[in-house]
């Protein structure tokens, strides 16, 4: 009688092995067919249930955006440029139209300027919207998962309005934008940001003074502010570690200069603070929609901008909702690039991750690690 | 092992069972006939066109419109459509965009590991055919080339209101099919 055959070991645990302290510990591999992952692949490693070392395995999405991008017509690459963030088109489509318009030396029309920033403005409330559901869903909080994709549908309206698409818009072209503000466009922006304010108070009121999430979300997932400048982290998960660093303020673009707005920081560097940024920056940006509809100047909204794109070498940012989005593109005189380099905010968080996880316990993993508003098909590209 | 089957195949006990089988077989061929045409079919199909529930895969960016249809406005849970963690209870994929070549591998290994019946929308122009990202070098171009296919809905992204018709096709479709031939 030989022994009955060992059962095939289960899909998640991939092996126990023993480390130096004698312990033994848990390789779990999470997602990508997870509630709790999105498009990627955390491989953690687990002592008991304390998490001593994260590996993320990204890759899922990517769809070598790059290369395409040096295949097409600088203005057809536009749609391509927007997949990446589906929820933040309009700002990874503003680093790019920047860079172009470095290359060829267009000026954009004040009207234009306006325009362009009044639709990323709206993009980074949607952004943070989505962002906000997710984490409802992943804290099993599903009024959180309802009301902010609900209260979403307010600016997509307003998106559609101005634009014509519901969350890709390709409305940022060089040289200007694709569309003139339709009538009645003010009164409705303005309206339905008054109302987005008192939501937000009714948001705090259930979520973010509620001990099921403060509990969870206070002291967890600490990001220090000397480690978070060390891994490059950007946008609001360094904001959130108490750097003062936002590309609005600091290195101001399209119609930023003109606009009273304040940059938000937290000085604790855990998921509380993260969040809290998400939540100061929409009421930001609600302020700023106001202050644009009611400044927008007269004038052309483009200047005729050619298709060619010249010799030379531009590096063109903007500050998306994820943090610093960066194009370094060489032009070789043709309608297509010789090269894009292509940087995301998500991809410099990326490095984030284990950071915040390590020492934290596994049951903590959701809050910590979403906190950091990654978007994995935007890492990818 | 071969000495035992030849001893079987004489044993005079062996060759009833194996009538018996083919009498099993047949009764099994009846009950299929009376599920598959009398009420107990619509029942069976009612159970299951409204509760599809579709599994947390996200291949890439449609999930934007997945989830803003899942939402508040849009709501799929009215159509008996509730996103669920666990294989075993699903019966929906919705594959949600563009699908590379390292998730494709992952994809199929979660239809197989899926219970019968199981149905597979492909959302986005991406999971028809490849769509904006046609000529990348790391994608696949078009869901039907690993898993079978039930709806397609177009659109880069398609709108939630395209997803809540592809769902309302799919369960027209089950409506009208036989219990026994479904997945």
């Amino acid at each position: 009688m030989s022994a009955p055959p060992k059962p095939p070991p289960l899909t998640t645990v991939e092996s126990t092995e023993t480390s130096d302290s004698g312990a033994q510990t848990l390789t779990l591999s999470v997602g990508p067919q997870h509630s709790g992952s999105g498009h990627m692949r955390l491989i953690v490693e687990v002592d008991g249930d304390i998490i001593v070392n994260v590996a993320p395995d990204p890759g899922y999405v990517h769809r070598g955006i790059e290369k395409i991008i040096e295949l097409r017509n600088i203005i057809k690459s536009i749609p391509v440029i927007e997949r990446p963030s589906i929820i933040d088109a309009s700002n990874l489509n503003h680093a790019w139209v920047r860079s172009i318009e470095e290359i060829q030396g267009v000026e954009v029309p004040r009207r234009g300027q306006y325009l362009r920033t009044l639709l990323n403005e709206m993009n980074r409330i949607m952004s943070h919207l989505y962002w906000l559901s997710i984490y409802g869903v992943f804290l099993g909080h599903t009024t959180m998962f309802m009301w902010p994709l609900g209260d979403r549908e307010l600016f997509i309206d307003l998106a559609e309005k101005l634009t014509g698409a519901r969350i890709t818009y390709s409305y940022l072209v060089p040289g200007g934008v694709r569309r003139d503000l339709p009538p009645g466009f003010a009164e409705e922006a303005v309206k339905r940001t008054e109302y987005f304010e008192k939501r937000l108070k009714e948001y705090d009121r259930i979520f973010f003074n509620n001990p099921l999430f403060t509990s969870r979300a206070k002291g967890i997932g600490v990001l220090s502010r000397e480690k978070a400048i060390e891994l490059g982290c950007t946008g609001p998960t360094l904001r959130g570690s108490g750097v003062d660093a936002d590309l609005r303020k600091d290195e101001p673009y399209a119609a930023y200069p003109e606009l009273d707005f304040e940059i938000s920081t937290r000085p604790d560097g855990d998921s509380f603070s993260r969040a809290m940024v998400h939540m100061d920056e929409m009421r930001e940006s609600c302020k700023m929609i106001r202050q644009i509809v009611k400044k927008i100047p007269s004038g052309p909204i483009r200047r005729k901008a050619p298709i060619v794109l010249p010799r030379g070498v531009a590096y063109g940012r903007v500050e998306s909702a994820r943090g610093e989005c960066s194009f370094y593109l060489i032009g070789e005189g043709g309608d297509k690039p010789y090269r894009a380099r292509y940087i995301t905010g998500s991809y410099r968080n990326m490095a984030a991750i284990p950071a915040v996880l390590l020492g934290n316990r596994l049951a903590d993993m959701p809050t910590a690690w979403w906190s950091i508003d990654y978007w994995p098909v935007e890492a990818d590209r | 092992m071969s000495a035992q089957r030849t001893a079987q195949e004489e044993d005079p006990v062996a060759t009833l069972a194996e009538g018996l089988s083919i009498w099993v077989g047949k009764l099994s061929d009846l009950v299929k006939k009376v599920v598959d045409t009398g009420p107990i079919r619509n029942v069976i199909n009612w159970a299951r066109m409204y509760s599809l529930w579709p599994v947390n895969i996200t291949t890439a960016c449609c999930s934007a419109e997945f989830g803003a249809a899942s939402g508040a406005r849009h709501d799929l849970e009215r159509f008996g459509v509730l996103p669920i963690g666990s294989l075993r209870q699903s019966d929906l994929i919705v594959i949600e965009g563009t699908i590379t070549k390292k998730m494709a591998k992952r994809l199929r290994m979660i239809y197989d590991q899926m219970a019968l019946p199981r149905y597979v929308i492909a959302m986005g122009d991406c999971a028809m055919s490849g769509g904006l990202f046609h000529d990348s070098y790391s994608i696949v171009n078009g869901a039907h080339e690993f898993v079978p296919v039930d709806v397609y809905v177009p659109g880069c992204p398609p709108r939630p209101e395209a997803l809540e018709q592809a769902i309302i096709m799919l369960q027209e479709k089950i409506r009208r099919s036989k219990v026994y031939e479904q997945g």
